[in-house]
């Protein structure tokens, strides 16, 4: 069975025990029959590994059906198997295009790049400064010219920073 | 919501309609089934796992492929594809197994969720190292010192056991398995008959080419991951936006840190685009030039200086010691420490005064200022260990009897000596400059975990583990028990200590370069001494495995000589004469490598031009698609004004107007 992606057995084991302990009133632990049980955004985004994430959110609903954060196990198990070590560097780009695209329109335009900002920085810039960052973002990662990023400008920037790989990288 | 990436319906109110977009759905479904219906099982298999979909749309592709597969075969070739799976199963699982066996996984998750990704590649480059000499230490123990202890116990134990033979080397372990001088070259009887000195020779080779072999691998696919297709300042604000942040880690502290460094390289960036770039005036240029020309024959000199001071010293412990196999003298022990003192105390100090140094430098960039230091700390490690190799290597021979343990017992006293100097460091280096920097002085702040300084310690002591396994069979247990407690005093002294490094850009070419430094300088010339002392040098006459021979390569060519005669091995012999002896197979081998080189390169250049041709073809692509928007809203407005006017002339009739191509905008 095609069950175990990028991470080995054990590992998907580990993850059901993992995926169990969120909602063990909601999560039974025999997946024989395949229940149609989905843990909400609320408890998934308190896992240690996820719960500092300024991305949490985000990252939560683009890998759920719905959109609205709610995981099934399978998706759950998607999850970590892109964002491990040895998911392929297409894969990992497709889904942190669908994290940072935070109005889900298939682009990151400016809107989407400030609210990146403002999650990682806080109180740093004064607003002024976060505008001229962003615009000066788009104009360096624009290459057609229509002042958002689409995927293939995110992928080509991409292609330019190797460290990508291992920092868009969560250990379970 | 569709799976597919759908282009962005950016022509207003005129996108397709439901179920338009679910025949389009439908149609990519089928030719993605098609396509992966043809693959094999194994590229089935890579290609779903690949696509960016749910588990569920996924699972439902995998069965439609394989009903497509099977319907498609008639005749079910079931046998092999059942094996085939099997063998993939047997993978899986030994795959799985293989996870169990990771050391420390959960103390590097600890560790990358506190400090990030760069930090964490120190550890992660420890621990691969420590892999090397594991190997190292199972092949050699199994091939060599097994056989020797069981067959041949021709030792004799000339002191008991003190405690300085654990600093120093001599004395008890004197003539023990540990080095050079404890293996006899005798034939075991046994059936078959184990030839000792084929057994040293090849164990010590096999496990110097699987190193070599590994590091190449490892070297070229780091560089194919972290290669740069376009070179340039990468330190823009994109790039720092959107793929610099961190997601391994986990701790708050660390991400508020980490937070506010983001902030503070924006605003820096923010501001070195605001002032203007001021140009050097010349006099300024000259300046700079002469200050780093000074710079470098400063280093220069001090490396110099250093590897002279080594080599007479060497010279004068040589002379004034005569440090033969029986003596019970202490004093005369411990001085044989005091090489290995001045060599760590000047791979201590000597990079403090480099630092020193660049600081009166000005560079154009922070990465440049890295990779200087890094190449003047190499070039002064590196002659250390040349200069030492030369004098292993030439006045020894001369001097000593069993110069073979001595040269083992020498590498193995810089070892110890290194580990130790190693602690200290962390002790003083870290510990006490943390207390210095929160207590005493804290403009200082807490000492950032320098990753360079580390990994090339690192990279020092296994060069010298490399250069010491033929004089020294069992060094790798020292290098793994010393790698073993380094890791944790490393660990122990990063949590207490440092803060992790402010400026993390491009830690993954870091890496790149530093395993490409364990291959050349290091691996290289490890390999280089080796190989000069097996080919040219004579061994020593009353001790060792290949006493009585004029070179250690003696016992190849008489072994060839032997199998020559046997039958069936006849090729064997062959391809040693003819091709591993005979130089023209060298040329030949090295011509068509060149001529393979200069039409890969060509075809790189070719991809270079593409690259940039398709780059061209995306911008000029953006245009068309503005140009064509424009028109078409123009068109729409032009529409609406002809509804209006045509509504208050209560005109019934369409209007067509024959000049219009004289209503398109002039900007075209």
């Amino acid at each position: 069975m095609n069950r175990s992606k990028h991470i080995c057995l054990s590992l998907h084991c580990s993850l059901h025990g993992r995926y169990h302990e969120l909602a063990p009133h909601l999560v039974p632990m025999d997946y024989t029959n395949d229940p149609d049980v989905k843990v909400p955004l609320a408890l998934i985004v308190n896992m240690p590994e996820l719960k500092e994430n300024p991305f949490r959110n985000r990252i939560v609903e683009s890998f759920s059906e719905d959109g609205q954060g709610n995981l099934s196990f399978n998706d759950f198990v998607d999850m970590f198997s892109v964002l491990s070590e040895m998911a392929p560097r297409e894969l990992k780009a497709i889904y942190a295009f669908k994290i940072y695209d935070f109005n889900v329109d298939n682009y990151i335009c400016k809107e989407d790049l400030e609210k990146t900002l403002n999650r990682l920085t806080k109180e740093e810039l004064t607003p002024e400064e976060v505008v001229l960052v962003c615009e000066k973002a788009i104009e360096e990662a624009d290459l057609d010219g229509d002042n958002k990023l689409s995927f293939a400008d995110f992928e080509n920037m991409i292609s330019r920073a190797p460290d990508f790989l291992s920092t868009f990288h969560i250990r379970i | 919501m569709s799976v597919f990436p759908q282009p962005g319906t950016s022509l207003g109110n005129q996108g397709p309609t439901a179920y338009e977009l679910q025949q389009v759905v439908e149609k990519n479904t089928s030719e993605l089934v098609s396509e992966l219906a043809n693959l094999s099982d194994r590229a089935r298999i890579q290609a779903i796992r690949s696509l960016p979909m749910s588990y569920d749309d996924r699972r439902r592709i995998r069965s439609r492929a394989i009903s497509v597969k099977t319907s498609k075969n008639i005749f079910n070739i079931d046998c092999t594809q059942h094996v085939s799976r099997s063998f993939r199963r047997i993978g899986a699982s030994v795959a799985s197994a293989r996870q169990w066996l990771v050391v420390w996984h959960g103390t590097l998750k600890e560790i990358g969720g506190r400090f990030g990704t760069s930090v964490l590649s120190y550890f992660l480059f420890l621990k691969w190292l420590l892999k090397f000499n594991v190997f190292s230490l199972i092949i050699n123990f199994c091939f060599i010192t097994i056989p020797q202890i069981v067959h041949a116990p021709n030792i004799s134990n000339v002191t008991g056991f003190r405690g300085l033979e654990l600093l120093t080397g001599v004395g008890y372990f004197n003539q023990s398995v540990l080095f050079y001088g404890g293996y006899n070259g005798e034939v075991i009887v046994s059936e078959p008959p184990y030839n000792m000195q084929l057994a040293y020779f090849f164990t010590i080779a096999a496990y110097l080419v699987l190193c070599g072999v590994s590091l190449i691998y490892s070297m070229s696919r780091s560089f194919q991951k972290n290669f740069v297709l376009e070179s340039g300042p990468v330190s823009g604000g994109a790039w720092r936006l959107l793929c610099s942040w961190d997601f391994s880690v986990v701790n708050e502290k660390a991400i508020q840190n980490n937070k506010n460094n983001l902030g503070t390289q924006l605003k820096e960036s923010l501001s070195e685009r605001l002032q203007m770039k001021h140009t050097m005036s010349v006099s300024e240029r000259m300046k700079y030039l002469s200050l780093h020309v000074l710079a470098w024959l400063l280093s220069l000199g001090l490396a110099v200086g250093s590897c002279a001071g080594i080599y007479f010293l060497g010279i004068d412990q040589l002379e004034t010691s005569k440090l033969d196999h029986n003596t019970n003298d202490l004093t005369v022990e411990a001085s044989t420490l005091l090489l290995p003192v001045v060599v760590s105390l000047i791979n201590l100090i000597v990079p403090l005064l480099y630092s020193l140094i660049s600081i009166m430098e000005r560079y154009s960039n922070p990465r440049a200022k890295i990779y200087i230091g890094i190449t003047r700390n190499v070039v002064l490690k590196m002659s250390i260990l040349g200069i030492l190799c030369y004098y292993w290597l030439n006045s020894v021979p001369q001097k000593m009897a069993c110069w073979e343990s001595f040269v083992g017992q020498s590498v193995y006293r810089l070892l110890m000596i290194d580990f130790i100097f190693c602690l200290f460091g962390t002790f003083f280096g870290e510990f006490l400059r943390n207390v210095i920097g929160t207590r005493c002085v804290p403009s200082l702040g807490v000492p950032e975990f320098d990753i360079a300084r580390n990994v090339l310690d690192l990279i020092y002591a296994q060069t010298l583990a490399w250069i010491g396994i033929y004089f020294s069979p069992l060094l790798p247990v020292m290098q793994v028990i010393k790698l073993f407690i380094i890791f944790y005093v490393k660990k122990f002294s990063l949590s207490m200590n440092c803060q992790p490094p402010k400026h993390t850009g491009r830690a993954a070419q870091m890496q790149t370069v530093f395993i490409a430094l364990l291959f050349f300088p290091s691996f290289v010339g490890a390999l280089s001494m080796v190989a000069y002392t097996v080919w040219s040098l004579k061994p020593s006459n009353y001790c060792g495995p290949f006493q009585g021979l004029q070179t250690p390569f003696d016992t190849i060519l008489s072994w060839t000589v032997y199998i020559q005669n046997l039958p069936g091995t006849h090729w064997v012999w062959w391809i040693f004469e003819n091709m591993l002896r005979n130089e023209l197979f060298y040329y030949l081998v090295t011509l068509i490598i060149f001529v393979i080189t200069y039409f890969l390169w060509q075809i790189t250049q070719g991809r270079k031009e593409l690259i940039r041709t398709l780059r061209q073809q995306i911008v000029n692509e953006g245009k068309d698609k503005a140009f064509l928007l424009n028109r078409l809203q123009n068109t729409q407005k032009q529409g609406r004004q002809k509804e209006s006017f045509r509504n208050q002339e209560f005109d019934q009739t369409p209007h067509f107007n024959p000049n219009w191509i004289n209503t398109l905008p002039l900007d075209m």
